[in-house]
């Protein structure tokens, strides 16, 4: 037995226990965790930092963790939300709104906008469910709630207006750099922070997949007649899957408006917000738990790569962004996940093939 | 007494608040009564931009009610049907009239190709997967536009004046661009009623498979469909841009407006369309005078809220394309 078949063997036992997903997991969460040490590596002369920031890696994660967020109501239950950035929007308003208004601790202003932003889900959920709107309807209806709240905002003096808010000093509210004031004077604690929400986002995503409400949410998703006929509550587990993904959500436009220094409505409730939250888990499969990582992981740093490397030009990193977004989508429909499955099988195709000829 | 201060502090701000929205109201309701002259200039500056609205809608209306896709690309198509006609007029000095028809031929134009290389292969695919290919087209087009003509705003010097009518003036290229939209609808609709190719995608609108077994050739259809969808958007573009200064990233309000239009006067209906064109050009007008910075937007996608809850058909429901 060669070597390459001992570790297939055992990568094969591994995967027939019961453990075998969280050993994965947890190795794929500690590759992440030690990334930005591994950017910095030198192979061959060459290290990966040079394209590769550590703000690329926090910005990666921020859309990973809002995209696993997303994928809790429109992956799993397959209600479509064209209009995430609504809740993103909230939990970055109500964090900055409440510390520089109330000097309340940032870590609190981001639960209430949490629970804000579930309110404003219930909200939607409860009139799009109410009216059974599906498909292209229910996405264009997610679509003008998010809408809605940008223009109630840009036109809102309490809230600043189109100005936004610039973030305040740490010494503003009572506190000094560090953990509690939820803000950094370097980037490394950012990375940790939001990986740290990813770990919590996955896990919970993860937990309700494997539990009844996972499976519920599933049925939903194939067939909510069916599902309904055979007792499934699909009315109240659609507005629990709205509720969780807002929540989450909202604490990712938080953390966002704790990293960056500034929040305008045209940058957190903006219209190509919506799609930047849902694009990562389209592109990694929607509905898996790994789609929103691994999408995030190609779409955020192509998006970053092409802006820093042809800045010679405007716009023209938005050109290959573009023909990225559609190259993606026509080639790999289910997912970049499915990638693996898809060699596979080329390869045994291959292989049957070559069988076929030698005889 | 701290809380009595807040207390006076909350009744204050929930007045100044409740006023934000009482008081417009009342402002209209009370030059009504007293029959302000401005009221007929305002909705005759409605009508005009609702007309335009409308044919901005009609290309989404019929892509959206023959082919079941969200073309995120439409408003990047009226925007380039403003370039397609502001370069043939500053550069060959046509005059923009003549230009509009080019808009149209250069848009049916890159419609097919769009279609064929990026719409065609996805028909079948997901929702989600469809609108992110859209936004790509949308990507690739605004920033080529951005590239080739620069970011900074653009307008035709057309000088055109306007019309006085009693009191009320009429400018000149908003009333043209009018006509052109009345006229293009009226086109359309003969072409669709009357002809029969028009009476083929019609037909498919109706019923996909149902086309498919009596011989009509769907995927011909849908190219051809998506191809005059994107003429549509090139005239109305064009003729937006007679009388309004543009950039590459104008089409981004229109294309939400005229999703608000098409679910407003429902999925492939034309006089839907004509008739949600004309509401958002009126609220807009009025609402722009009355309400403070953009709120008028706000009452848009209330109506569209409204319209999506209680008869997602639209207005006029059914499908009469």
């Amino acid at each position: 037995m060669s070597a390459i078949e001992t570790v297939r063997e055992s990568y094969r036992l591994l995967d027939d226990t019961k453990f075998g997903s969280i050993v994965k997991g947890i190795f794929l969460f500690g590759l992440l965790a030690a990334l930005p040490y591994l950017i910095e590596v030198d192979v061959a002369g060459m290290e990966l930092a040079a394209t590769l920031s550590l703000k690329v890696l926090i910005l990666t994660l921020i859309y990973a963790y809002t995209a696993q967020s997303w994928n809790i109501m429109s992956g799993y239950t397959g209600q479509f939300s064209f209009g995430h950035a609504a809740f993103f929007g909230i939990g970055a308003y109500a964090t900055q709104k409440l510390v520089v208004s109330f000097t309340l601790n940032p870590w609190i202003g981001m639960l209430i906008g949490g629970f804000v932003a579930v309110l404003y889900g219930l909200i939607i959920g409860f009139l799009t469910f109410r009216f059974k709107l599906r498909g292209h309807y229910f996405a264009l209806a997610t679509l003008a709630f998010a809408e809605l709240i940008n223009v109630v905002v840009t036109n809102m003096s309490e809230l600043n207006a189109a100005n936004g808010y610039y973030k305040p000093f740490p010494r503003d509210y009572g506190a000094s750099y560090g953990l509690s004031a939820f803000q950094f004077q370097s980037d490394l604690p950012y990375y940790y922070l939001i990986f740290g929400f990813l770990v919590v986002v996955t896990v919970i995503s993860w937990i309700i997949k494997n539990s009844w409400i996972g499976l519920y949410f599933f049925a939903i998703r194939e067939d909510e007649q069916a599902a309904s006929s055979v007792g499934v509550p699909a009315f109240r587990y659609k507005l629990l899957g709205i509720a969780i993904s807002a929540f989450f959500t909202a604490l990712g436009g938080a953390y966002w408006s704790m990293y960056f220094n500034t929040i305008r409505p045209n940058t957190v409730f903006a219209l190509f917000k919506n799609v930047e939250i849902l694009l990562p888990a389209v592109v990694g499969g929607v509905g898996t738990l790994l789609g929103p990582i691994v999408g995030s992981f190609i779409v955020t740093p192509v998006s970053e790569i092409a802006r820093t490397s042809f800045s010679g030009i405007n716009g023209l990193d938005r050109i290959i962004y573009g023909a990225f977004l559609v190259a993606i989508v026509i080639y790999s429909p289910n997912g970049v996940i499915s990638w693996p499955e898809r060699a596979k099988k080329l390869w045994n195709r291959v292989r049957n093939n070559k069988e076929v000829t030698d005889k | 007494m701290p809380s009595v201060a807040t207390s006076a502090g909350a009744i204050l701000v929930l007045q100044s608040g409740l006023g934000r929205f009482i008081d417009p109201f009342a402002q209209f309701i009370t030059d009504l009564l007293n029959m302000e002259a401005v009221l007929l200039q305002l909705l005759v500056f409605g009508l005009l931009l609702g007309g335009v609205y409308a044919l901005t809608a009609l290309g989404l209306t019929m892509i959206f009610g023959v082919m079941d896709v969200i073309n995120f690309a439409h408003g990047i198509f009226l925007v380039l049907g403003m370039y397609t006609v502001w370069s043939v007029t500053t550069t060959l000095g046509i005059n923009p009239f003549i230009g509009i028809p080019i808009a149209a031929v250069v848009l049916f134009a890159v419609g097919i190709g769009v279609h064929v290389l990026v719409v065609e292969p996805i028909i079948e695919a997901p929702q989600q997967n469809q609108l992110i290919a859209t936004l790509g087209v949308l990507f690739i087009i605004q920033s080529g536009i951005e590239i080739a003509f620069s970011p900074n705003p653009q307008q035709i010097n057309l000088s055109l004046g306007s019309l006085k009518i009693g009191d009320v003036f009429v400018p000149l290229g908003q009333f043209y661009a009018l006509l052109i939209a009345l006229g293009t609808m009226l086109a359309v609709r003969a072409f669709l009623n009357r002809t029969n190719l028009g009476r083929k995608i019609r037909g498919t609108a109706d019923n996909r498979d149902g086309a498919r077994y009596v011989g009509i050739n769907v995927p011909r259809i849908n190219y051809l469909t998506f191809g005059i969808g994107a003429a549509l958007a090139g005239v109305a573009g064009a003729s937006i841009a007679l009388f309004q200064r543009f950039d590459p990233f104008t089409g981004d309000i229109y294309l939400i407006n005229a999703f608000v239009i098409v679910i407003l006067g429902g999925l492939g209906s034309f006089s839907g369309a004509f008739v949600g064109g004309l509401m958002i050009g009126l609220i807009q007008v009025y609402g722009g005078y009355y309400l403070p910075g953009t709120t008028a937007q706000v009452l848009i996608f209330l109506l569209f809220i409204g319209t999506l809850l209680i008869k997602p058909e639209g207005l006029f429901g059914g499908v009469d394309v």
